[in-house]
C-alpha cells in the first residue's frame, strides 16, 4: 500500500511513530527494539505485563530518558533526543503512572500554571505586567470551564494535596487538557482508581478526543477499558511489539494470550 | 537622646539588610525550591566588589592589598557590587541547576561558598585576606557635612526605601505568571518540564534574582560598616538567614520579614546585653546561635509552614453570566458523551 508521505516517510495522519527503540539500565533490556505508530486523532492502547517497558517507553517519547538508539517522530519531525520541556512545548503531553500534582497549589493554580504562555517571561514580570493579567482571565475562565467538566469545580480552591487519589487523576487529566496537547500520553492513568471513576476518565477522555481531536496513547491495565475506547491497541512484552490490532483481535492472538492475556490477573478479574 | 537614635538606626539598617537577605532566599527556596546554602557567599562577593569599586588604588606599602581601587562614585560601585553577586548567582547555577536537585545542589553550593571562603581568606590581594577591606568611603559622605547620627539616618532612609522596592519586587514577581511557574517548579520539576517549560531557565532566573537581592544586602553592609572580612561572612551566617525564613514562613514575604526581625534584631539585640564573660569571649555569639537553632527546631517541631505560611491563592473569577451558560452546555454535552 502506498501513501502519501513527507521527506521522513511518516505518513501524514499518523501523530507518533516510534521506529526501534531501544533503552538499557546496565544489562537490563528496558526496550529492546520497539516500533509503532499511532494515527491523529485516535485513542491507542499500549498494554503488556508488569516490566515490559511501557514507563519507560513513555519516558523515552517525552525526553525524561535518552534513547540508546532508535527513531521517535511526532508530527514527521524527529524528537529524539530532545528535552523534555521542547517536546511538551511541541504538543506532546505526558502524565505520570503515579498521580503528580503540585501539593501546596490550589486546584485552580495547578490548572492555570499548566498553560502554555502565560507571559511568564521575566520582562512581563518587570515592565508589562499587564500581559499577565490579561492572560489570567482567559485561563481563569478557561480552567472554570475544564473544572467544571471534570467535577472539580467545588474543589477548585482546595490544596491539591488535599484531593483523593481519584480527584487527583481527574486533576492530572484536566490539567493536561489547560496545556492544549496534540498529543496526550497517559501513563496508566486509572491504576488504584475505583471502577465507577475508570468509567467516567474514560468517559472525559473520548469526550475530549471527540470534541478537541486529541490524540491519546493509553498505557493502561485495565483491558476492559481499553477495549471499550481504544481504536487500536499495541502490545508490548519484553521490550518489543508483539501484536497491534483491536482487543478482539488479540484475544485470538495466542501469542498475546501466552505472554499477557492468558494468565493475567487484571485479565482474569476485568473479564 | 542621640545615642539612643543612634542605637535605633544600626538596628533598622541591620533589620532592613537581613530582611534583603531573606526575600532573596525567599526567591530562591520558598519560591522555586532551590536549596541555596552558600547565601552569604552573595553577600560577601556584593560588598567587596563594591567596595573595591569605590576604594582608591591600593597605596603601595600601606600593607593592605586588593584588586581594582576604582575610586568610582557609590551608585556605579553598588550596582558593580550587585551586578557580581548576580554573575556568582550564574556561574553556581550553571554547574549547580542543570543537573543537581535538592540534597546534591545544596552540596554543592555549600562546596562552592567553603572554596570562595578559602580562596578570599588565602589569597591575600584580591580582597586583602582574612584582614578584609577596611576603611571603605561611605556613599554620598562627601554630599554635605554630616553629623554621625544625621548620616547614620540618611543612611537608614536609603536602606528602607531599597528595602521597599525590593519588597515590592518580591511581591511582584510572586504574583506574576513566573512567580506560579516557579511555585510549581519546586512543587515538581519534572511534571513543569513536561508541560513544555524550561525549568532549568525558571530557577536559573529565581538563583540569580535571589543572589542579586543577597547582593544589595552585602552592598548595604560595607557601605555601612565600611569594612567586611572573612569574619563577618562565616559559613554559619548562611544558616542564620535560613533560620529567618524557616521560622519565619518560607514563601510568605511578610514570614520573611518576621523571621528577620525575629532572628536578626531581637536574638541579636537580647544576647548584646548578656554580661561578658572575658575568658569566654565567644559565649556570647554562640548562645545567639543556640537560640536560633533552638527557634528552628521548635519551628520545624511545632509550626513546619513557618509562623506565617504561604498564603492560599485565590482568582478573581468572573461574575457568572456567559460562561455558566457555556459550561452548562458544556456538561450537557458531556453527559451526551456519555450515553453513547
Ligand atoms: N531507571 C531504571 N533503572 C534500572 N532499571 C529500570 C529503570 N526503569 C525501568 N527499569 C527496568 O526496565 C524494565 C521495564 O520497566 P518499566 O518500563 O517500568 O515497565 P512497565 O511500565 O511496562 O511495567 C523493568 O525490568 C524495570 O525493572
Ligand atoms: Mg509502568
Amino acid at each position: 500500500m502506498t501513501t502519501i508521505s513527507n521527506d521522513q516517510s511518516t505518513p501524514v495522519n499518523v501523530a507518533l511513530e516510534v521506529e526501534s527503540l531501544k533503552k538499557s539500565f546496565g544489562g537490563v533490556a528496558a526496550v529492546d527494539g520497539v516500533s509503532f505508530s499511532v494515527e491523529k486523532g485516535t485513542i491507542t492502547g499500549l498494554i503488556g505485563p508488569n516490566g515490559a517497558g511501557k514507563s519507560t517507553m513513555v519516558n523515552l517519547i517525552s525526553g525524561a530518558l535518552k534513547p540508546d538508539s532508535g527513531h521517535i517522530r511526532l508530527d514527521g519531525h524527529g524528537i529524539g533526543g530532545l528535552e523534555p520541556h521542547q517536546i511538551g512545548a511541541r504538543g506532546l503531553i505526558r502524565t505520570f503512572q503515579i498521580s503528580r500534582e503540585y501539593p501546596d497549589m490550589t486546584v485552580m493554580e495547578n490548572l492555570i500554571v499548566s498553560a502554555a504562555n502565560q507571559g511568564e517571561k521575566l520582562i512581563n514580570v518587570c515592565f508589562r505586567p499587564s500581559v499577565g493579567k490579561k492572560r489570567d482571565r482567559e485561563l481563569v475562565e478557561r480552567a472554570l470551564y475544564t473544572l467544571v467538566t471534570f467535577g472539580l469545580y467545588p474543589l477548585r480552591n482546595e490544596y491539591a494535596r488535599n484531593l483523593s487519589g481519584g480527584q487527583k487523576r481527574l486533576l492530572e487529566l484536566s490539567r493536561a487538557v489547560m496545556a492544549d496537547p496534540k498529543v496526550l500520553l497517559l501513563d496508566e492513568p486509572m491504576a488504584g482508581v475505583n471502577p465507577a471513576l475508570i468509567e467516567k476518565l474514560g468517559e472525559h477522555i473520548v469526550g475530549l478526543n471527540k470534541e478537541l481531536g486529541t490524540t491519546f496513547v493509553l498505557v493502561e491495565h485495565n483491558l476492559e477499558i481499553v477495549e471499550k475506547i481504544c481504536s487500536k491497541v499495541i502490545v508490548v512484552a519484553l521490550g518489543t511489539t508483539l501484536a497491534v490490532g483491536t482487543m478482539a483481535e488479540l484475544r485470538k492472538n495466542q501469542a498475546v494470550v501466552d505472554a499477557y492475556l492468558g494468565g493475567d490477573v487484571s485479565e482474569r478479574v476485568g473479564s | 537622646m542621640d545615642i539612643i537614635l543612634g542605637y535605633v538606626t544600626t538596628i533598622l539598617v541591620f533589620f532592613f539588610t537581613y530582611n534583603i537577605f531573606t526575600l532573596g532566599l525567599n526567591i530562591q527556596f520558598g519560591y522555586t525550591g532551590i536549596l541555596n546554602f552558600t547565601v552569604i557567599t552573595f553577600m560577601a562577593i556584593g560588598g567587596y566588589v563594591a567596595g573595591v569599586l569605590a576604594m582608591p588604588k591600593a597605596a603601595a606599602g600601606s600593607g593592605i592589598y586588593y584588586i581594582l581601587g576604582l575610586n568610582l562614585p557609590w551608585p556605579i560601585a553598588a550596582l558593580g557590587g550587585v551586578l557580581a553577586a548576580g554573575l556568582l548567582g550564574y556561574l553556581i547555577g550553571q554547574i549547580a541547576l542543570k543537573r543537581l536537585r535538592s540534597d546534591y545542589l545544596a552540596i554543592v553550593t555549600l562546596a562552592t561558598g567553603t572554596l570562595l571562603y578559602g580562596l578570599i581568606g588565602n589569597g591575600t590581594s584580591i580582597f586583602d585576606g582574612w584582614q578584609g577591606l577596611f576603611n571603605v568611603p561611605q556613599p554620598f559622605a562627601g554630599f554635605r557635612t554630616w553629623t554621625p547620627l544625621g548620616y547614620s539616618i540618611f543612611f537608614t532612609i536609603i536602606t528602607a526605601i531599597l528595602f521597599v522596592l525590593l519588597w515590592l519586587f518580591a511581591n511582584r514577581i510572586y504574583k506574576s505568571p513566573l512567580g506560579r511557574v516557579m511555585r510549581a517548579v519546586r512543587d515538581d520539576q519534572d511534571v513543569v518540564e513536561a508541560f513544555g517549560k524550561n525549568t532549568f531557565k525558571v530557577r536559573m532566573t529565581a538563583m540569580v534574582i535571589g543572589s542579586m537581592y543577597v547582593g544589595v544586602g552585602g552592598v548595604l553592609t560595607i557601605a555601612y560598616i565600611t569594612a567586611l572580612s572573612p569574619a563577618g561572612w562565616t559559613t554559619g551566617e548562611t544558616f542564620v538567614v535560613w533560620a529567618a525564613l524557616l521560622v519565619g514562613g518560607r514563601g510568605n514575604n511578610f514570614g520573611a520579614i518576621v523571621g528577620s526581625f525575629l532572628v536578626a534584631v531581637v536574638f541579636n539585640e537580647a544576647t548584646r546585653y548578656l554580661p561578658q564573660i572575658p575568658a569566654h569571649p565567644n559565649l556570647i555569639p554562640d548562645i545567639r546561635y543556640v537560640l536560633i537553632g533552638l527557634a528552628v527546631i521548635l519551628s520545624v517541631y511545632f509550626r513546619p509552614q513557618g509562623m506565617f505560611p504561604e498564603k492560599k491563592n485565590t482568582f478573581l473569577e468572573v461574575p457568572l453570566g456567559d460562561s455558566s451558560k457555556a459550561i452548562e452546555e458544556h456538561l450537557g454535552g458531556l453527559s451526551k458523551v456519555g450515553e453513547q
